[in-house]
């Protein structure tokens, strides 16, 4: 597969301005008359023209907008003060990601998609349940209708899939990991004992600190478990629940990649100098007010 | 079909027969929309205040009544029941639930839209012009009254040495300047702006209702599962907005899609879903010509 | 090797994970193909975190002083955090640290407390030089990978994230000193001062770690001034930079092109 040994298929210089209106006239036109019927499918793509374009030079093509939502529910109680970790909203947390992704990646399957990039990826902890929501696009090499055995989802950008194609990297999934833990307790004499003092709190510390390396680990054991060589793009979010302020939930996401051509590729940027100053641009949307 | 100038509000007759043209193009955007060919010929909108919905829609006591089991209208394409498995009869307990999807509201929605859209083209067909470029469209919820705003917004233009569009109609792109460029260099004519929106009404049931608000007893078992009723609303509501969308490409593609889903959370567990899809309906023209392939760049600045 | 004493369990098992070969960062894709770029091959997301009580300190009403009380809190405080990233770069077999990020939470639960996280990504050169800094550990720096494959370009490479940190409380104004300048543009020489000095301090102390570092000079220094939950009348200043030292390497920046941007 060509897409797949890195070259790319022959690009076309620039247009001229002549050339431009030619094009644009050329489009009028075609639009001039009623079209043939058309029995394609139609695809739907959420990506930009300049990511398509990209997905283009890299010799894929966008097929279809695919989504994943699972809703899972939380036992009663699970938030009332406790110790250490609370592990049952740490499994229903990743109960509602697995079941979004296996969601998603049926869609694809669906749409004989190779995968899906640029996956928005939205989690609610609510006090009851657990609501995340996946939508992409799925994407495939140009014309090819014939699906691998396990699509990858991945949260890259159409650009950072093409980037990262171009070095002999493909993303194999999407690594995540949660833990959620309750913030410990200090007695009152303590918390009196240390009102002066500048000190480690170090039982606050062990317990953050567990969860958060808790989150990573999770995240890195995901990246394992579909035979990825590393993650990129790692992302970490903590805080408090709002509607348990003294249960602290961290979660960490991230793009699984495995190397795929032999060596890496370097890439030999161009160092470039703008000059551009920041203008404030006049836009359409400003014309309505609100 | 009545004159298009009568249904205009007069001040936009007035505003166009002034001969200066107006637009909401940035300055790289104009520049590059001469550089296509393309001449500004005014700012053009449209507006629809729609209201929908029927009486008691939100109640209780009107509990899994709709139009159909009411009216006598054809059923919608969506809809999925679940029993109570308990056998334990009462007022309190709901033994029944139902996913439903909305047609009315969806009609409605579509109607608003369309009537909007097509009060912009009726004002571009007015200045002569061949398409309408940076299209802005929004959709206002006015409070509780079940009642939208419909608005659009759009700069109109005629291609150089161009022919008018079949049917007199202007196509139409949320595109403008340098990525309405690229498009074309890369081959997609725009057709038209295209959106469509999906509702599901979620009647929850027993299993669904402790679920959701975290009850317990009653066979709610005290270990993690998927809501499986929300779930699926939320899975179909989706897929229907894509339907529908479908329907309206003919078979063309539809680029730069945004989905937008809204979701009213009602009392015990109960739910409404509102999916809306919009994008750029495109048509190739040309056979597909790569951009050349990009230089990646470190910025000094 | 033997366990870092100070870092808990979960973070040792993770850790030997990522010495099996798995990589992780917090690099984008731009940041992640601009280090292999530079010859350096990531190696695994590092965090180093404390929780620290900040004692109370008495300070009169109408003087504009540091604070030395805080200002000890606040450094040992991110010291704390970074020494165990350093650890847990160090685990790994890392020449240095990139992208280092120092933040601070509050959480209701802990009043006069704060948890300190330092972040990074470790990092390795491909070749097998080592990078290690004057104080024989690997080094720190708050460069994105942007910055980083350009400063090594220049024949520089990165010594430690340096830092320094000064708690100042500004005297309030007397009255009669408020209302006599009250419908007037004049100087108030008592915050002029006060923040002078401070920023001053603050900078000093930056400068002094990168001397033991043996630093040629710092690049990217960042002032910040925050309130914390002080109240407006004290500020710690905070200033961080990253020090750095030139190779025998010459300089391989290209000449860059200039260009207008016509995309918004």
């Amino acid at each position: 597969m060509s897409a797949e040994n890195g070259t790319t298929p022959a690009a076309t210089p620039a247009a001229t301005p002549s050339e431009l209106k030619a094009e644009m006239l050329r489009g009028a036109q075609s639009v001039a008359t009623a079209p043939a019927p058309n029995k394609n499918r139609g695809i739907t793509s959420d990506l930009s023209i300049d990511e398509a374009l990209l997905l283009h030079a890299a010799g894929w093509e966008p097929v279809d907008l695919v989504c994943g939502v699972s809703i899972a529910s939380v036992p009663y109680g699970v938030w009332t003060w406790g110790q250490g970790e609370i592990s049952t909203a740490s499994t229903a947390h990743n109960a509602a990601v697995q079941g979004a992704s296996n969601r998603i990646l049926e869609e694809c399957r669906k749409v004989h998609g190779h995968g899906v990039v640029g996956v928005r990826i939205e989690v609610e902890v609510r006090n009851h349940h657990i609501d995340v929501e996946l939508v992409g696009t799925a994407v495939r090499p140009v014309g090819d209708a014939s699906p691998p055995a396990l699509p990858f989802v991945s949260d890259l950008s159409a650009r950072d899939f093409t980037l990262l194609k171009g070095a002999g990297w493909m993303p194999a999934g999407l690594a995540f990991g949660a833990s959620f833990v309750y913030a410990p307790r200090r007695s009152a004499g303590a918390a009196m004992q240390q009102k002066t003092q500048n000190i480690e709190l170090t039982n606050f510390t062990q317990a953050m600190y567990a969860a958060r390396e808790s989150a990573m680990e999770r995240m890195q054991q995901s990246a394992i478990n579909v035979g990825g060589h590393g993650v990129v793009g790692v992302k970490v979010t903590e805080g408090p629940m709002s509607f348990a302020r003294h249960a602290v939930g961290f979660t960490a996401w991230g793009t699984t990649v495995k190397l795929v051509a032999d060596v890496h590729k370097n890439i030999t940027p161009q160092v470039i100098l703008p000059l551009d100053d920041a203008v404030v641009t006049f836009a359409a949307q400003n014309l309505r007010g609100s | 079909m009545a004159d298009p100038a009568e249904d205009l509000p007069e001040a936009a007759v007035r505003r166009f027969s002034s001969g200066a043209f107006s637009s909401g193009l940035t300055v790289p955007d104009f520049a590059a929309c001469l550089q296509l060919g393309l001449q500004p010929v005014g700012l053009v909108q449209g507006f629809c205040v729609m209201q929908w919905g029927w009486y008691g829609s939100g109640s209780s006591y009107m509990r899994g009544a709709n139009p159909y089991s009411m009216g006598g209208q054809t059923a919608g394409a969506y809809s999925e029941s679940y029993r109570c498995p308990h056998g334990y009869v009462s007022a309190e307990h709901r033994m029944w639930g139902q996913n439903l999807e909305q047609p009315w509201v969806e009609q409605a929605w579509s109607s608003g839209y369309h009537s909007a859209y097509a009060r912009m083209l009726e004002e571009a067909t007015a200045l002569g012009a061949h398409g309408v470029i940076g299209v802005v469209d929004r959709v206002t919820q006015v409070s509780d009254s079940q009642t939208s705003e419909f608005h659009f917004l759009g700069t109109a233009v005629t291609v150089d040495d161009g022919p008018p569009p079949a049917g007199g109609t202007p196509w139409t792109t949320y595109l403008a300047g340098q990525r309405l460029t690229k498009s074309i260099e890369a081959g997609f004519m725009p057709i038209a702006v295209v959106a469509s929106m999906a509702s599901v009404r979620v009647w929850a049931y027993c299993i669904t209702e402790y679920l959701m608000e975290g009850g317990r007893g009653w066979g709610n078992p005290n270990q993690v599962q998927e809501v499986e009723q929300v779930t699926k609303a939320h899975m179909a509501v989706r897929q229907l907005a894509r339907k529908h969308v479908r329907q309206q490409l003919v078979g063309d593609a539809l680029h730069g899609v945004e989905i937008d889903v809204v979701k009213r959370e009602l009392a015990q567990g109960d739910e409404v879903i509102d999916c809306t899809i919009r994008g750029n309906r495109v048509r190739r023209f040309k056979d597909f010509d790569n951009v050349p392939a990009p230089r990646p760049t470190v910025r000094l600045s | 090797m033997t366990q870092p004493a100070d870092l808990p369990k979960d973070a040792t098992h993770r850790l030997e994970e990522l010495e099996h070969g798995l990589f992780t960062s917090d690099l984008s894709v731009n940041e992640f193909l601009l280090v292999k770029e530079a010859g350096f091959h990531p190696l695994g997301f590092v965090m180093g975190s404390s929780i620290y009580h900040i004692g109370l300190q008495t300070r009169k009403w109408g003087e504009s002083q540091e604070l030395t009380k805080l200002t000890e809190a606040m450094y040992t405080a991110r010291e704390l955090a970074m020494t165990r990233m350093e650890e847990e770069a160090e685990e790994l077999g890392a020449d240095g640290v990139v992208g280092v990020r120092l933040d601070v939470n509050y959480y209701e639960w802990g009043s006069d407390s704060a948890e300190f996280i330092a972040f990074g990504t470790a990092v390795k050169a491909e070749d097998g030089t080592s990078y290690k800094n004057a104080l024989g550990k690997p080094f720190t720096s708050d460069l994105s990978g942007q910055d980083f494959w350009t400063l090594l370009q220049t024949g520089h490479v990165p010594q430690g994230l340096v830092m320094g940190t000064c708690v100042y409380h500004i005297a309030h104004r007397k009255l009669t000193q408020a209302l006599g300048s009250v419908g007037q543009n004049v100087e108030l020489p008592n915050f002029t001062q006060a923040l002078y000095e401070a920023r001053e301090l603050a900078m000093t102390r930056m400068q002094d770690e990168a001397s033991q570092l043996n630093a040629s000079g710092i690049v990217g220094v960042r002032l910040e001034e925050k309130s914390h939950q002080w109240g407006s009348h004290t500020i710690e200043f905070l200033s961080l930079g990253t020090a750095v030292t030139k190779t025998t390497g010459e300089v391989t920046l290209p000449t860059p092109l200039t260009i207008i941007s016509l995309d918004n």
